[in-house]
């Protein structure tokens, strides 16, 4: 509280926090440092970002700066002013005073924010009538206002939640915050589970009502490209700290925490020329057990011997840095790259050697081997649709409430043996549908779906495990796609036997190639565990290694790495990217994240609503563009202008600073 | 399989509500095991004063048919820990049955158990069981087994089959089906192990349920009178008119019985309650 | 409305159901019903050929193919002749039944949905206040209140307030001083009769209601709009009553559906107790004096009533909760 860097004296700060400690003690587990001494400030009118990946604690600061926090989580230590109170310590109805005075959170997503039996026009009337005595009229005039401020017609007051489309439902959230003409606004993850485009749309609301209502914000998210967009001013939260803390443009061209500059790397322009992508290896420390010295060398290519200690912070500019090896220049070591042409997977080099590419060298060993019997054979859809009957019309994004959904509508497409396809598309484009369909999980309304000879829509349930020793699906859901009871070995065995039919040596040789080929080294450590006991990472690994125990030739990945952290995104593509160079099978890749879609893909299908708006090849479908929805689609990624040069500014120790 | 019943029990024994229910458990089990040691008579020796009040002898006094009333008691924890458990087992078989079918098949067979389950559900299960029981020509503990079982299967089958759905929904078994997994194997290796606990609740649900059953269709003289079970007890002592002679204790202490069992019962379930539902965990 | 039609073929489906039930459960059964049931009756005075028809359509003599019994069974139902009583001879079952139908209607109806509205509440408020000395207290007790058998609670309040203490009357539904009939003095002895039986169901279910709506108030609490709402400043009643009791509630309605068949149940064995003139107490008789007619129309008139109240709470669902209305 202190010492407050010099450029924040032109914002006189709203909200400010010192020394802040949360403990989580959750019943019959050890107690989590989920943030460990975070020294803050916002100033009045400043568009603050707070990103990290999951388990970094960004959720836990932004519910303590709040005073939201449940047990089992508590604040520890340190105090939280909001304009000049202390709030750390304040009754439930002092604090109720405070929110009407203008604090208002807007909370991940907003897709449960909304009371399910209780009308949006009811929402407004809670909340406005909490504050101030006004007349039903009065209160419906203020709502349609507010409502008519974030693009949303008043006849969404009429309007329950599960009548509303994701979107709709946070803008209603947002309306309903500002209802309490907030002059700091906290959003935990705004645009998280939402479409892509929906996204987009949300945050330029954000940016604009910002800029017409004058409210401060903190914006909490995971995508830093998000962030860097749309804010002032950047902190970049790992293992309960801020580790930088930087005005966006400085942080976006030369970020000094090495943690930072990794992050970036994470993120790329699909349509540039030239796609690199970096990832952080291993996973964030276990906060129950906090790290000694500096919690992010174990992931760190720069860590040395002074990372031992704990960091100090050090003033730069208008912000600071927490890091031994600042200010170096910071080249990240980049995992995957694209250039217009071929897919060129980046081989092992010195930087990368902390990241587990041992999969390049097995997958080596296990090629020959791979395409024994069956040749690849293309994969053809003709005119293939598929409809859902709703049993009650929930409306999602794009979908019309009927009582029967046409999710896939007349989808025509040939993969090649040994070819990338691309699948992409927001949500309710009939993408997944699409895959699931291609793996016999679901059968078409109409249409053909053939591999080689075989007609796919035709066979019959008895002959789909047969099916599936040619055609194998990557599944979204790392967490989801693991049975939580058994070890990933088994999981994988069983895969083995069935599709291979190996036993004894042969089959406990094979079970550990394959975990070999997927970076999971050595083999006998991994087989053992069960999936709570890896990293989403790891699991998503495991989930590849079953699918390959069939030697596919057509590998359908249904968003690999949508639910991973970014950070982990570019060492799964370049996994997937390997995989495919070594064992010919084809790849259809499905996903909503044009860049991963860039960096594996030659072919590329955009998808909206069940039809095939554009295809093509990936780079000429991506750089220019001939739909409006791919158009739009691209225009939704945040872009970040990056370079990797240490900015202009004079380092230096932040005094006082104890630890 | 049993690696996760041995997980699920120690989690049980972590919690104080679930520990206290099987420690009361264990000791009705005991006494059961037990009881020829611990009964001071014969419970079914007539050979007493009738209706003798409480004293050093008779803790619990005389029956009117002149049997010691504290050997009836600990001999009939036996019938009801055993029709208890044994109902609240056979309810549980048929519930996982149904219920995993159910929740799993699709089509007709799904439509059709379900209805069933509903049915069952909302069909009043005492009256069903009396006239069950009027209508069997033999009276005994058997057949209230069979009656209890036969009834209380819905509730468990309703839960197991929303749950079964819920988990066959889920990328794993998805990808098990990829893997060529056969769906016995699915069922058994994938879907059953995920819901030890649902089982174990509706286990002790329906042991609880068969509990009161039991005792409240002795009670009602639907059982065989000369068994010894504290559902028979409570019967006697009303026929004797207990309460008007003031032996008030032949009426307490086998409903204090009952009552104490399915406390413990649903005492266990909190527990369970407890694992699957975090928010409910104590701190 | 259109809900309502929707729900409407379930409960014809599950009617139909039950009723089909109940021709099968004595025509499955091992030994002849009907034939004991006739000659019983036959012991008793004369028997009239269309009575001795109507036994024997309900309970199943086989002759005529399993089709054509089905058929007769279901045009006596729907005329509402379920044949004479034995116990009650020669009353026909259909007007015994109609004379207690009304007394277990007001008792079992009354207390049953007063023990729910108690029970919710103090649910919600043990939730509200979790971990304080009430809510431990509410969860300990209801426990073992539910635990306890609706038999034996009833035989101990009789015996305690009835019998010791001598301020309720033990038996019967109304003193033998009065006529039963539109008039004060009836009323007055019918509510002195009812006491203790009312209490005994309250007690006795009270328990459960509390429980299940606490611990659906704690799954409710944790959900994203509760902490949205008070994050927008809503005041602590209105988070708890509006937005978590409200939602809590709805789990607690489907609840009730499906207790209803318990609590009858237990009702029943009260009436049996108190020898209150209820339907519990009639199928006791029935079945004490194998008066298999009486018994096997109880049945059907019980699993009806409770069908039909199952879907008036189905329909007070469709009401509270707009995501099933539409």
């Amino acid at each position: 509280m202190d010492t407050r860097p010099p450029s924040q004296s032109e914002h006189a700060p709203l909200l400010t926090a010192s020394g802040l400690e949360v403990l989580y003690e959750p019943a019959g587990g050890p107690p989590v440092h989920a943030v460990r001494g975070v020294d803050i400030s916002i100033g009045q009118g400043q568009l603050v970002g707070l990103v990290g990946e999951s388990g970094c604690g960004k959720s836990t600061l932004g519910y303590a700066l709040a005073r939201l926090l449940r047990p089992p989580a508590r604040i520890a230590a340190g105090t939280v002013v909001f304009d000049s109170t202390d709030i750390t310590n304040l009754d439930r109805k002092s604090l109720r005073g405070i929110r009407h005075n203008g604090l208002a959170v807007v909370l991940q997503s907003g897709m449960n924010a909304l009371n399910p039996v209780r009308r949006v026009r009811g929402h407004f009337h809670d909340v406005l009538g909490a504050q101030q005595r006004l007349h039903a009229a009065e209160v419906d005039n203020t709502a349609e206002t507010l409502l008519s401020q974030v693009e949303l017609a008043p006849s969404v007051l009429d309007r329950y939640p599960h009548e509303l489309s994701g979107g709709m439902r946070q803008r209603v959230a947002i309306a309903l915050a500002l209802a309490l003409k907030p002059r700091l606004v906290v959003f935990d993850e705004p645009t998280t589970a939402l479409d892509v485009i929906v996204q987009r749309a949300i945050m330029d609301t954000i940016a604009r009502l910002q800029a017409e209502v004058g409210f401060t914000a903190l914006i909490i998210s995971h995508d830093l490209g998000l962030v860097l967009g749309a804010t002032d001013q950047v902190w970049v939260m790992y293992a309960g700290r801020i580790v930088e803390r930087r005005d966006s443009p400085a942080l976006a061209t030369g970020p000094l925490h090495p943690y930072s500059a990794a992050l970036l790397a994470c993120q790329g322009d699909p349509t540039a020329e030239k796609v690199e992508l970096g990832g952080i290896p291993g996973s964030p420390p276990d906060l129950s057990k906090p790290p000694e010295g500096c919690a992010f060398a174990p992931r760190c290519w720069l860590s040395g011997p002074p990372c031992k200690e704990e960091p100090h912070e050090k003033l730069v500019g208008t912000g600071s840095v927490t890091c031994h090896m600042a200010p170096t220049k910071l080249e990240v070591p980049k995992l995957i790259r694209r250039v217009d042409g071929p897919s060129e997977p980046i081989p092992d080099s010195g930087h990368g050697a902390k990241v587990p590419t041992t999969a390049s060298a097995a997958v080596a060993k296990g090629r020959g081997r791979h395409r024994d019997a069956t040749t690849a054979e293309p994969l053809a859809l003709i005119d293939v649709t598929k409809d859902f009957k709703t049993k009650r019309a929930a409306p999602s994004e794009g979908v019309q409430a009927q009582g029967l959904v046409q999710a896939v509508a007349g989808v025509s497409l040939r993969l090649e043996a040994g070819q990338a396809m691309g699948l992409v598309g927001g949500s309710g484009s009939g993408k997944t549908t699409l895959g699931r369909m291609i793996v016999g999980l679901e059968r078409p309304s109409s249409g053909s779906i053939t591999l080689g000879n075989l007609r796919v829509d035709k066979l019959r349930t008895r002959d789909l495990p047969r099916y599936w020793r040619r055609v194998q699906m990557v599944f979204q859901d790392p967490y989801a796609g693991l049975n939580p009871l058994h070890s990933v070995g088994y999981t994988v065995g069983r895969a083995i036997r069935n599709h291979q039919g190996l036993k004894g040596d042969d089959y406990r040789r094979e079970l550990l190639r394959l975990f070999d080929t997927v970076g999971l080294a050595p083999p006998e450590h991994y087989a053992a565990k069960l999936p709570h006991q890896l990293s989403g990472g790891q699991r998503q690994r495991v989930v590849i290694a079953r699918a390959l125990a069939a030697k596919p030739q057509v590998l359908v990945a249904d968003e690999p790495v949508s639910m991973l952290d970014v950070s982990l995104r570019a060492e799964i593509l370049h996994l997937l990217g390997e995989l495919r160079k070594n064992t010919g099978a084809s790849l259809l890749y499905i996903t909503h994240d044009l860049l991963s879609a860039r960096l594996v893909t030659d072919q590329l299908v955009v998808l909206r609503q069940g039809h095939i708006v554009e295809s093509g090849p990936t780079s000429s479908v991506l750089r220019s563009p001939s739909h409006p929805y791919t158009v739009e689609l691209i225009a939704a990624i945040p872009t970040v202008q990056q370079s990797q040069t240490v900015p202009a500014g004079a380092i230096t120790e932040r005094p006082g600073e104890p630890v | 399989m049993r690696t996760t019943i041995f997980r699920v029990a120690a989690t049980l024994w972590a919690n104080r509500k679930a520990r206290a229910g099987l420690s009361i458990l264990f000791v009705f089990a005991a006494v059961a095991v037990l009881a020829p040691l611990l009964a001071p008579y014969s419970p079914t020796a007539t050979n007493f004063a009738r209706s003798a009040p409480a004293s050093w002898s008779h803790p619990l006094g005389t029956t009117g048919s002149g049997q010691d009333a504290l050997s009836q008691l600990l001999y009939g924890t036996r019938i009801s820990l055993f029709v208890g458990f044994g109902a609240g087992l056979a309810a549980t078989i048929v519930a996982m049955l149904v219920g995993v079918v159910a929740g799993y098949a699709r089509g007709p067979i799904e439509v059709i158990l379900g209805f069933a389950t509903n049915l069952f559900l909302v069909i009043p299960g005492l009256p069903l069981m009396i006239v069950l029981a009027a209508y069997l020509p033999t009276r005994g503990v058997g057949t209230i087994l069979v009656v209890v079982s036969v009834t209380g299967w819905a509730w468990g089958a309703r839960v197991l089959r929303s749950q079964t759905a819920t988990l066959a929904a889920r990328e794993f078994v998805a990808a098990a089906r990829l893997a060529g997994e056969g769906i016995w194997r699915i069922v058994w290796h994938e879907i059953v192990p995920n819901m030890v606990s649902l089982l174990a609740a509706s286990f002790f649900g329906a042991s609880t349920a068969a509990v009161l059953a039991e005792a409240g269709l002795e009670f009602l003289g639907l059982g065989n009178p000369s068994t010894i079970s504290w559902g028979t007890m409570l019967f006697w002592a009303q026929n004797s008119n207990a309460l008007l002679t003031g032996q008030w204790a032949l009426l307490v202490a086998p409903g204090l019985c009952i009552a104490l069992l399915a406390s413990a019962m649903s005492l266990v379930n909190f527990g369970i309650d407890a694992i699957g539902n975090p928010r409910l965990r104590e701190r | 409305m259109r809900y309502v039609l929707r729900r409407l073929p379930v409960l014809v489906i599950t009617l139909w159901a039950a009723v089909t039930l109940n021709f099968l459960l004595p025509r499955l059964m091992p030994g002849t019903p009907a034939g004991a049931a006739v000659a019983k009756l036959a012991g008793q005075g004369s028997v009239s050929a269309s009575q001795r028809r109507a036994i024997e359509v309900m309970l199943g003599v086989p002759h005529g193919s399993l089709a054509s019994q089905y058929w007769q069974y279901l045009k006596a139902i729907a005329g509402g002749n379920f044949g004479i009583s034995y116990t009650y001879f020669p009353e026909p079952v259909s007007k015994v039944i109609g004379a207690a139908l009304p007394w277990t209607l007001a008792l079992v109806g009354t207390v049953t949905v007063m023990a729910f509205v108690i029970g919710t509440l103090l649910g919600v408020l043990a939730a509200w206040k979790r971990g304080s000395i009430f809510d431990t207290a509410a969860s300990v007790g209801c426990t073992f209140m539910a635990a306890f058998p609706y038999f034996w609670t009833a035989l101990v309040l009789l015996y305690v307030f009835g019998f010791v203490a001598g301020w309720f009357p033990i038996r019967g539904g109304y003193s033998a001083s009065v006529s039963p009939g539109w008039d004060w003095s009836f009323f007055v002895s019918a509510l002195g009769h009812s006491v203790l039986p009312a209490f005994t169901i309250l007690v006795s279910g009270l328990g459960g209601w509390v429980l299940g709506m606490r611990n659906n108030m704690m799954g409710v609490l944790g959900e994203d709009y509760i902490v949205f709402a008070e994050a927008n400043g809503l005041s602590p009643r209105t988070v708890a009553l509006r937005y978590a009791a409200r939602n809590a509630l709805l789990p607690g309605v489907t609840a009730f559906g499906m207790a209803l068949g318990l609590v009858v149940g237990g009702s029943l064995l009260t009436e049996v107790v108190f020898g209150y003139p209820g339907i519990g107490y009639l199928l006791y008789n029935a079945v004490v004096n194998e008066d298999y007619p009486l018994m096997q129309a109880l049945f059907l008139v019980i699993t009806v009533s409770v069908l039909m109240a199952n879907f008036v709470v189905d329909l007070i669902y469709g009401l509270l909760d707009p995501r099933v209305r539409r």
